[in-house]
């Protein structure tokens, strides 16, 4: 066991009972031979590794994608998930990484170097000439839905193209955008800062950093390890300051809010502010309803004959963060809106596994329990909901079928955005 | 009754009996070894796992240091695949810091021939992080961790490819004296085939008690009074390695000192109390307290974490003229009685003391004066022999991890925690005489792990029932033909051929052993399973808080509510064993 | 700024029950059958996972491990501080198993109790005979007063089932059993699998026409066909019929080491029943505090990635298990102590008693009949006092004092009477 301190989540390992439940609800176990499941690839396995063996003991952990459905329904609280990141780690540092899963881990430096020229990028990067190559020589899979630069700029050129017309209040928070909004989704971005503007905040977008996760995910701890430290320096400031840090993806806050103090074991003070102030948009939102100061003033985005039936899925990450599902429940007091409530356990992509070319099938085989709930809800369905940007794009990938995040709902039900243009309507 | 002629007959099947074998087989004597249980059911198999570099006795009896220090270097040679290279630390906690204990440790070690080196503190929490951070000095020494289950199947096996026998469940009901007063002589003993039921007379030219804690009780069967202190040692273990390193505390021998990582898991121990009955030991809550206490000055924390067991071991401690020591001032080191000098008793002798890092040196004593006696020079070769399966190379944590992972047997484990496959079980119980899952425990760590035996005992005993169901045709094992290394190797289980994966024609000589024989009461796998059971029960009883007390829980959902096995059938059937694991003594001393 | 939309989160639920075990669940139900607003938080699965999928009502007297026959009817020989003899004796018992069955129609996965009155004796993973006195009908139909004889098929390489061991006890037994064994291969290429991921595969077709043909070699006329129980996981009743169809012989399921496809079925089938009648499961969620005002909870605290998470509601029910759910914890010195509201416990304080040595024991062992002392109401009390200690907290299932539920095989059926009866009948939402 690497356990370099009583708080190591590594210890967690003696809270399990082998009872393999973790097991039989794993859905990349269900799937390939290859991973054996949380419980061998965890607590088990946890019993034989240590530091300095002549082998790493174990590659197969190498397959555990991350999704943490483990912990979920884990009935005695072992964090599975995070004792396999950190054997994966374990592995990276004895045997080193391939430079596939160092470059997938550094998703900042792809979306900045991207949007310098998003269309040449997209048209170097999105045919299937370099797709197939980048699969030969680097092992991404080459049919993966990787994410298109937004040719329109990113969220900070909108920022500051509409600096004039931003909300000033006395109440303010702070949006944590993460690399995928602010390089190619930056209308998800739009679509936050006009719902927070709509509840009467102050919206600061500071300079941030890369969470990391794609690092820790992909066993780069010393790397992962520099951008929190570099958020941390940014953002704690603002949590000391008593401003909530709101963001919309789950997967960067969730980092924020666990993954990077416990995988790290960092227990400094603003890494501990930074973790208490960060919310999930959708939470931050239910906190407000609950206070009464959610504004209600939806229209309508369907009718009750022909509602806009919203298949949406809670991604794992979001489920990690152990809130419920906000999003859901104030998606559902949208008029006109059928929400339909997916209960299948991952969509497959896990942040960057279903991107590498021998995870690629494991990804889509695992997501084809979302996929066919969606299909199940008929033929009339437009769009899906997903709060995880490579959820979405993996949900697209899986069903065809074109998929936004809730606030993008949120914000058309408050009449501030286009749902099929993904644009403001209002500056 | 069956008569059975030898020149030698080892009693006891332990460290030191094994070794005696051994060594006696490899001088070339016929060798039977009898032992009234399975191999290191005594203290060989209920002790810390600690191969001492002698730096614990460096100070106060540097005598046992020297031997250990030249043991552990031979033994790293000879069962090198049974040893751990753990390394070895004495640090001194903040109680210990103003002794002048630790300079007289340094000065002790350099005189008695211990490498020892004392290293910055950092490096030590560096290298150990759940160290106490307030240690003031720390001694590196050649520690190291020791499976002395393997070592002493691979001795026995080692022993037997040299023609000895070894007979496990054959107890000692009497020594076969000759002569009259003042010519005494033993020429062997009777002893009773537990399994079977039926005794046998073993006539040998020399008969050694190697029985350890039990040797009065031996001795006292050819009138001879040995006066064994049974010194009782309590352990516990820790769910995992806490440490990688033996901890050592840095001050004069004393309880709860020691910390061993010894594969999966990490050992505290142990107390010393003055027992009266080696077999039935009692694991008082004080002592429990206790060790938590004296674990937590060295690895602060140790008492909060998961506990999976607690057992108890007794020292074999003889000292002439012992009345009224206290146990941890008897020597540690060996005593080799010649009953002949000693008792006017010839034909005899008795080994006892000691340690198990000495084990082979006990044995290389006994041996040349068993051949003083025979009047035969035969020199020792144990110390430049390996045993069977020293080329798999030294023990590392991972290894069976390594290969379930490379070859591919995630699917074939049946004991999850400790690895075990199916086809290790499978060797190990048709090779290896076996009468209860405990055997099989000590063979491959079957339920030794944080389930402590939830899963595997069902699993196991429906193996094993299937495989006394195999046709009787089919082939068991040939205990001699046995790779006995491969009773820690997942990987090499799955290829050595079972014999029904062999062609008729180069299958072994059918050998069954117990368990196989269909017609044994110990073919009853109601029987296995409830004594497992509660084998297991017994040790987790006095530790059961926490999570082993859900484990535990989640056991009596199991083999209660879910298979109901207190209803199945021939409760009224008992093993050889059955009534250690229900006789659980309580109270003798207060603390 | 608007007012919160109706059924919006500024609503607080009417009831909040802590655990999703069979008592979790049926307190939720109970809940919702009354028409409140309920939400249901839960730290993991339950116990649903590990257990036979059974109701176990009573199979054996708490004191002398005399076999039941008649649950309900024993029920007025259990001590006064039994659960359900708290609840209000066997009428109150039954209403809930009533309930219950009711409510398995529902899901498509129907149990069954005897015509008499009687507990079913069913085969066991080891072969003895097993009291329950609910059954899925798959299992029922391995009922061992039945005579016609039992052929047990397992999987070779399955670590979790031996047929052989099944049969020879029960054929030890009187009853007429015989063992046979398939290759796992002919339901799965895996190499690697657990009893769940079979279920999986056997809810597709093709591997249940294969594993039917096969059967229908082995069996020789008049045979009941036992088989481990993963007959499927979401089409159950589908493929265990399509099985009989094939076989033209009855089919029937035998429980397996945990995790438990027919406690899986039940729990998954019964989560997606509550959500559609608005009340959500919700996992990963445990409870780690409270506030109180007097002698009413205001609210619960869950444990969430970066700060607790406050669950208001109307009613609270505990039902977070005992030792095993992790209602009750105990460390190596102190009492036993209940986890969420820190409520007094009627268990023996020192842990000398706590235990006897045999594992075995059918006087069973102090600790675990021990827990939560209740008022008629399922309202925690001072067990010194008799004192109830919250008027809005009530507590079901396995973490109540009053007997060792796993020792007299009444896990399911307690969980279930006192879940259904968190509510006095006359309360209303």
């Amino acid at each position: 066991m690497f356990t370099t301190s009583w708080h190591s989540v590594n210890l967690t390992a003696n809270e399990c009972i082998k009872c393999n439940i973790c097991t039989s609800y794993c859905p990349v176990a269900e799937v390939t031979d290859r991973f054996p499941g949380p419980k061998y690839a965890g607590p088990q396995s946890e019993r034989f590794r240590e530091n300095g063996q002549p082998h790493s003991p174990d590659r197969s952990v190498d397959y555990c994608s991350g999704c943490r459905v483990c912990n979920e329904v884990c009935p005695t609280g072992v964090r599975i998930a995070e004792i396999n990141a950190r054997a994966r780690a374990q592995m990276v540092a004895e045997h080193g990484i391939p430079l596939r899963n160092r470059l997938l881990g550094r998703n900042e430096l792809l979306g900045r170097l991207g949007s310098l020229a998003p269309h040449l990028a997209n048209r170097s990067l999105h045919n299937p000439v370099s797709r197939l190559l980048a699969e030969k020589v680097m092992g991404i899979a080459r049919h993966a839905p990787l994410p298109r630069w937004s040719e329109t700029g990113t969220l900070h050129h909108w920022l500051r193209r509409t600096a004039a017309h931003r909300r000033r209040a006395e109440r303010k928070v702070v949006y944590f955008h993460g690399c995928a909004t602010q390089y190619y989704e930056p209308f998800v971005g739009q679509a936050a800062v006009l719902v927070l503007e709509h509840l009467g905040y102050q919206v600061i977008v500071p300079p941030q950093n890369c969470c990391g996760l794609p690092l820790l995910s992909n066993g780069e701890f010393e790397a992962a390890e520099r951008y929190h430290r570099g958020n941390v320096a940014r953002l704690a400031g603002f949590a000391w300051a008593g401003y909530p840090i709101v963001g919309t993806s789950t997967s960067c806050t969730l980092t924020l809010k666990e993954e990077a103090p416990e995988l790290l074991d960092r227990t400094d003070s603003g890494t501990l502010a930074l973790k208490q102030a960060t919310w999930d948009i959708f939470e931050f939102l239910r906190e407000r309803a609950q206070a009464g100061e959610l504004p209600t003033d939806f229209r309508p985005l369907g009718t009750d004959a022909e509602p806009l039936v919203l298949p949406y899925h809670a991604p794992c990450q979001y489920r990690a963060h152990r809130v419920g599902k906000p999003a859901l429940e104030i998606l559902s007091w949208i008029p006109g809106v059928a929400v339909r409530e997916s209960l299948a356990r991952c969509c497959g992509i896990a942040g960057t596994y279903g991107y590498k070319a021998e995870k690629y099938t494991i990804a889509m085989d695992v997501g084809q329990e979302l996929f066919d709930f969606v299909r199940s809800q008929g033929p009339g369905v437009r769009l899906t909901a997903c709060d995880s940007e490579t959820c979405r794009w993996q949900l697209e990938h899986g069903t065809g079928i074109p998929s936004r995040h809730p606030i993008e709902v949120l914000a058309a039900a408050y009449g501030l955005y286009d749902l099929e243009g993904r644009r403001p309507v209002v500056e | 009754m069956r008569t059975i002629h030898t020149e030698i007959l080892v009693i006891g099947g332990g460290a030191t009996g094994t070794g005696v074998a051994w060594d006696a087989a490899l001088r070339g004597f016929r060798t039977v070894l009898v032992e009234k249980r399975d191999l290191t059911h005594g203290t060989t198999g209920r002790y810390h796992g600690l191969l001492h570099s002698g730096g614990r006795y460096a100070v106060k009896d540097p005598q046992s240091a020297r031997e250990c220090i030249h043991e552990n270097r031979v033994l790293r040679r000879t069962h090198t695949h049974c040893i751990e290279d753990t390394g070895g630390f004495f640090v001194v906690t903040p109680e210990d810091a103003d002794s002048d204990y630790p300079d007289r440790f340094q000065q002790a070690c350099r005189e008695v021939g211990i490498p020892c080196v004392e290293i910055p503190v950092a490096e030590a929490l560096r290298r150990e992080p759940l160290l106490h951070p307030r240690i003031a000095r720390v001694f590196q020494v050649p520690d190291a961790a020791a499976d002395s289950f393997l070592a002493t199947h691979a001795t026995a096996q080692a022993a037997r490819q040299e023609g000895a026998e070894i007979r496990i469940y054959h107890e000692v009901t009497r020594l076969l004296v000759e002569g009259g007063e003042g010519d005494r002589r033993v020429v062997g003993a009777q002893v009773q085939d537990l399994v079977r039921g039926e005794p046998v007379r073993i006539l040998a030219d020399m008969t050694i008690n190697a029985a350890g804690a039990w040797a009065g009780q031996v001795a006292r069967l050819a009138g001879i009074q040995v006066s064994i202190i049974p010194g009782k040692g309590v352990m516990l273990a820790a769910s995992h390695r806490l440490v990688n390193t033996v901890i050592n505390r840095c001050k004069m021998p004393s309880d709860g000192d020691i910390i061993v990582p010894i594969h999966t898991v990490a050992v505290i121990g142990t107390t010393d109390v003055k027992v009266a009955d080696p077999e039935h030991l009692a694991i008082e809550p004080w002592e429990v307290r206790y060790m938590l206490e004296e674990a937590d000055k060295l690895v602060p924390g140790f008492s909060r974490t998961r506990i999976l067991r607690a057992w108890a071991g007794v020292r074999p401690l003889y000292q002439e003229n012992a009345q009224g020591m206290e146990s941890r001032d008897v020597t540690r080191a060996l005593a080799l009685l010649d009953h002949r000098e000693r008792d006017g008793v010839a034909g005899f002798l008795t080994i006892t003391g000691g340690k198990w890092t000495t084990f082979r040196l006990m044995a290389e004593k006994t041996l040349d004066r068993a051949c003083a006696h025979l009047g035969v020079e035969r020199p020792c070769r144990t110390a430049e022999i390996p045993v069977p399966g020293r080329e798999q190379g030294p023990y590392w944590l991972g290894h069976r991890l390594h290969e379930v992972e490379t070859a591919q047997l995630q699917g074939e484990l049946v004991c999850e925690c400790e690895l075990v496959t199916r086809d290790m079980l499978v060797q190990a119980a048709r090779f290896n005489p076996t009468v209860t899952l405990d055997d099989l425990r000590r063979d491959v760590r079957l339920g030794m792990g944080p389930c402590q035996g939830g899963f595997c005992t069902y699993r196991a005993v429906g193996i094993l029932h299937e495989l006394a169901n195999e046709p009787p045709e089919a082939p068991t094992g040939d205990a001699q033909a046995w790779e006995v290394a491969h009773l820690q190797s997942p990987r090499q289980a799955a290829r050595t051929p079972t014999p029904d994966k062999r062609s008729p024609s180069s299958a072994p000589r059918p050998r069954p052993s117990p368990v196989l024989e269909r017609t044994h009461p110990m073919a009853n796998p109601n029987l296995l399973l409830r004594d497992f059971l509660q084998e297991r029960w017994k040790g987790v009883l006095p530790i059961l808080w926490g999570q082993q007390l859900k484990q535990e829980r989640l056991d009596q959902l199991l083999y209660l509510s879910l298979m109901n096995v207190d209803h199945l059938p021939d409760p009224e059937l008992v093993s050889p064993m059955s009534d250690f694991y229900t006789r659980i003594p309580t109270a003798e001393t207060e603390g | 700024m608007g007012t919160p939309a109706a059924g919006s989160p500024g609503r607080i639920p009417d009831l909040l029950v802590i655990g999703a075990g069979l008592a979790g669940l049926m307190a939720a139900q109970t809940g919702a059958d009354a028409g409140l607003s309920v939400r249901v938080v839960a730290k993991g699965m339950g116990a649903t996972h590990w257990a036979a999928g059974t109701v176990d009502v009573l199979g054996y007297l708490p004191t002398d491990d005399t076999p039941v026959h008649h649950p309900l009817e024993a029920v007025e020989r259990l001590p006064e501080d039994h659960p359900y003899r708290r609840v209000g004796g066997a009428p109150r018992v039954a209403r809930g198993l009533a309930r219950f069955q009711e409510l398995t129609q529902a899901l498509k996965l129907p149990y069954v109790a005897r015509e008499d009155g009687q507990n079913w004796w069913l085969p066991s993973p080891a072969g003895a005979p097993r009291p329950a006195y609910l059954a899925p009908q798959a299992q029922a139909r391995g009922d061992l007063e039945r005579k016609e004889p039992l052929l047990i098929v397992g999987f070779a390489g399955l670590r979790d089932f031996y047929p052989r061991l099944i049969a020879e006890n029960l054929a030890r037994q009187g009853i007429q059993a015989r063992a046979a064994s398939l290759p796992l291969n002919l339901l799965t290429p895996r190499r690697d699998v657990n009893t769940v991921q079979l279920a999986r595969t056997l809810d597709r077709p093709d591997p249940v026409e294969r594993l039917g043909r096969e059967l229908r070699a082995l069996a020789r006329p008049g045979e009941r066909i036992g088989l481990p129980a993963i007959l499927g996981l979401e089409r159950h009743l589908w493929t265990w019929h399509r099985l009989e169809a094939i076989t033209e012989a009855p089919v029937f399921e035998i429980p397996t080491l945990p995790p438990s496809v027919p406690g899986i079925r039940l729990f998954q089938a019964w989560q997606r029943h509550l959500l559609a009648q608005g009340v959500r499961v919700e996992m990963g969620m445990a409870a780690i505090g409270f506030q109180a005002a007097g002698d009413r909870i205001l609210w619960v605290e869950t444990e969430s990635a970066a700060r607790p998470l406050r669950h208001r509601a109307g009613r609270f029910v505990l039902a977070t298990g005992g030792i095993l759910g992790g209602g009750i914890a105990a460390g190596p010195d102190g009492p036993a102590r209940e986890v969420v509201f820190g409520l007094p416990l009627a268990v023996p304080t020192e842990r000398r008693h706590w235990f006897r040595p045999r594992f075995l024991d059918p006087a069973g062992h102090p600790l675990f009949q021990g827990g939560v002392a209740v008022d008629p109401a399922l309202r925690p009390v001072d067990p010194r006092t008799g004192q109830t200690i919250y008027t809005n907290l009530h507590a079901a299932g396995e973490i109540l004092a009053g007997t060792d539920s796993i020792r007299e095989r009444s896990l399911e059926g307690i969980a279930l009477a006192t879940g259904a009866a968190i509510l006095p009948a006359a309360a209303s939402p």
